[in-house]
């Protein structure tokens, strides 16, 4: 059973925002590893830990391959090569680049799943409602992360009818793409009724708000948390600058 | 535009038009039509599928005639105003202030509801949160209202999660935490299983209780004849008083159950001991399941909503692979879906129900055929979403019906059909069990399968 985390949504995104940041301004391999290995401890603290690994393995794995194919195979620096297949050369710089672009992708794909994996998703749209945004925001984040899932329900169930009709049955790569051209029509048709049939109940039940909006939700939040917020946004400004200041005058 | 009702009005809502037609369709809807709502007085308008009575709900509710497209001439009283609406100006409408007064429901309740709350209790009171209501007014509003309406354990319960029954008895009352003058219901009993239309009829009851006056536009007058202060009937674009006779009496009689001829028929689809789960759950859908159909046969299953005869109908019909038994079909197996909207996809009648058929084949000729004996000939070049509710669940029916299916398995077949619909239906059961066939049928409507089956099979519900 997952563990809940009982930091406000804002919360959770400035820290990630400043850690992205400035992990990436300072582009140390030993600061983006030790970035990770914190993210996965976190996320084995809340269950997640299997969740994290496939999905950041799934978006990582092409990521690093094609960043070793540009910069580390093919890539046309001068430096010495330490391999070298015909065209294809391995150079120490090549590798060098593509391993730090990837650790630099990597912190921020995977301290951006975590907080997808940690933040309540109906907490966060309440989080938005409750702001001073236009309501159309939170209302487009929620139909972005609940009617997503809908679609793809969906989606289900246009394949299942062309099924009964044989169509769409076939194997292969073929028949994946001939089974994203039949249903894509339907999907997008019904998708786009549906919204229709949605919104004149939506309009009926008073959205959006014409003025001040309530939500029954309450989302935890603390003056502490506030100001955990004001400084991670600080430090996700002023971090980088400082940073890159610094190795600048190092330099 | 806006005139002040006379003081001596006392009807909630008052109707007075004279037609309405959609934007860019020359044909009027509705004509010459009167109606004044009382407070807590219970109004029931029948008619079938397509007579306009979701048009007339929709006008009722303010949501039609659509600013600058429809046409509607007439006049509509509403909390204490009068909207005029002529050949030359159509006021808008503002959508939210009439929905204080005038709640509609539409046929598919989980329109309604917004999608994208994660309780219950936020759905309720998402009208009331648009509308600025303090936080702890609103916990007390909710918890009253889920009192009142018997919704308590359903409070912490994800929308999504809700069985259909249910989903109607949150989008009602989500309607009714506004408290309007008047509660307006498209089909609210539709493929309701025998429970969940208890819940649904208690209800409308209690609302009626609290002095809400109810508007019913159904298809059947089966349930509220009763206790209906006025009945109505929607016919040619018009209402007029309804007797308590219940419109479809015709198709009843017209049916004659096919004699089976062949003293050992052929069994068609035998099931042993089938296990069904779906892909990802722990838990099986249904158990133990022992079902053995021959040609001839009509079997009815019946069950309460989540029983899984929907589950049993998709595994016959090849779209779910048993976890354990034996399920063998002879012969080709077509399915109507229980949604019609699942099973459409092109832009046009005579192109849905050509869909997927090979070029050349026999069936592909037939497909004229098949419209003309469903009824669906003038409707060749119409978008399939355009048509009324029945004539869209035939044309669902005639794409399975071309490929001439051996084993015909029906989902709730009746819904949204009207009595000409349902009288088509019972023909095209007949032709298949006359051919040498069987047909499968799951269905809340116990007249409908007490007529056609000849067994039925009880599933049982997983606790």
């Amino acid at each position: 059973m997952p563990r809940t985390i009982k930091l406000h949504p804002f919360t959770i995104l400035a820290i990630a925002v400043a850690v992205i940041t400035m992990t990436t301004a300072a582009s140390l391999w030993w600061l983006s590893c030790a970035v990770m290995a914190l993210c996965l401890l976190i996320a084995g603290w809340a269950g997640h830990l299997k969740k994290l690994a496939v999905l950041s393995g799934a978006m990582l794995l092409p990521t690093f391959l094609s960043l070793l194919l540009i910069h580390g195979l093919i890539s046309r620096d001068q430096s010495p090569a330490i391999a070298q297949w015909g065209p294809l050369r391995v150079t120490i710089h090549g590798l060098e680049v593509a391993l730090s672009l990837g650790l630099r992708t990597a912190v921020l794909v995977v301290v951006g799943l975590l907080c997808g994996l940690l933040i309540d998703k109906h907490h966060l749209v309440a989080a938005i409602d409750l702001s001073p945004v236009p309501p159309q925001l939170g209302y487009l984040l929620a139909a972005t992360l609940f009617l997503l899932p809908q679609m793809a329900e969906k989606q289900r169930q246009i394949g299942e009818a062309q099924t009964l009709r044989n169509m769409g049955t076939g194997t292969g790569l073929a028949g994946w793409f001939q089974r994203i051209r039949l249903r894509a029509v339907p999907l997008v048709l019904a998708s786009m009724q549906d919204a229709q049939d949605r919104a004149v109940h939506l309009a009926a039940r008073g959205f959006p708000a014409t003025g001040a909006r309530t939500r029954l939700r309450t989302v935890p939040d603390s003056s502490v948390q506030r100001g955990i917020r004001w400084a991670a946004l600080v430090c996700a400004v002023l971090g980088p600058i400082l940073i890159l200041t610094f190795i600048g005058n190092r330099g | 535009m806006k005139r002040k009702l006379p003081g001596q009005s006392t009807a909630s809502l008052g109707l007075d038009l004279d037609r309405f037609s959609y934007l860019d369709s020359p044909d009027v809807v509705l004509r010459n039509i009167h109606l004044e709502i009382q407070p807590g007085s219970l109004t029931i308008i029948t008619g079938h599928s397509g007579s306009g009575k979701s048009t007339l709900g929709a006008i009722l509710a303010g949501l039609l005639p659509r600013h600058s497209m429809d046409h509607l001439e007439g006049n509509v009283a509403v909390g204490g105003t009068c909207i005029e609406f002529s050949a030359t100006s159509t006021p808008r409408v503002d959508v939210a202030e009439w929905a204080k007064h005038i709640g509609f429901l539409p046929q598919d309740a989980g329109h309604y509801l917004s999608g994208i709350r994660g309780t219950v209790a936020e759905e309720l009171a998402f009208s009331l949160e648009n509308a600025g209501v303090l936080r702890e007014q609103m916990h007390q509003r909710v918890a009253e209202l889920a009192h009142r309406l018997h919704l308590g354990k359903l409070l912490e319960r994800h929308p999504e999660k809700l069985s259909g029954g249910q989903e109607r008895l949150v989008a009602m009352a989500a309607l009714a935490i506004s408290e309007p003058d008047v509660v307006v219901l498209d089909e609210p009993l539709a493929g309701l299983d025998r429970q969940a239309t208890e819940l649904v009829t208690e209800m409308i009851t209690a609302l009626r209780a609290q002095g809400t006056a109810l508007v019913i536009l159904s298809g059947s007058t089966r349930f509220w004849a009763q206790d209906a202060d006025e009945l109505w009937l929607l016919e040619n674009g018009t209402l007029q008083p309804a007797s308590d006779a219940e419109p479809g009496n015709q198709s009843e009689k017209s049916i004659q159950r096919p004699q089976r001829s062949a003293e050992n028929p052929a069994v068609l689809l035998s099931m042993d001991s089938v296990e069904l789960a779906y892909p990802g759950s722990a838990h099986a859908a249904v158990q133990h399941l022992d079902l053995h159909v021959r040609s001839g046969d009509c079997l009815g299953l019946v069950g309460a909503n989540g029983s899984g005869k929907t589950t049993v109908l998709k595994s016959i019909a090849g779209l779910l692979t048993p976890v354990s038994g034996v399920l063998e079909a002879s012969g080709s197996v077509g399915l109507l879906l229980q949604n019609s909207a699942d099973q459409l996809f092109e832009r046009t009648v005579l192109r849905e129900v050509s869909f997927g058929l090979p070029k050349k084949s026999i069936q592909l000729e037939r497909v004229p055929q098949i419209l003309a004996k469903l009824g669906l000939e003038p409707y060749c070049d119409t978008h399939p979403y355009e048509l009324p509710a029945s004539a869209r669940r035939l044309v669902a029916l005639a794409t399975v019906l071309v490929r001439e299916p051996q084993i015909l398995l029906l989902d709730e077949p009746t819904e949204a059909l009207d009595e000409a619909g349902e009288a088509i239906l019972q023909e095209a059961i007949t032709e298949v069990l006359d051919g040498g066939g069987a047909v499968i049928l799951s269905t809340h409507d116990a007249r409908f399968m007490e007529r056609m089956t000849d067994r039925v099979h009880a599933m049982e519900s997983r606790s």
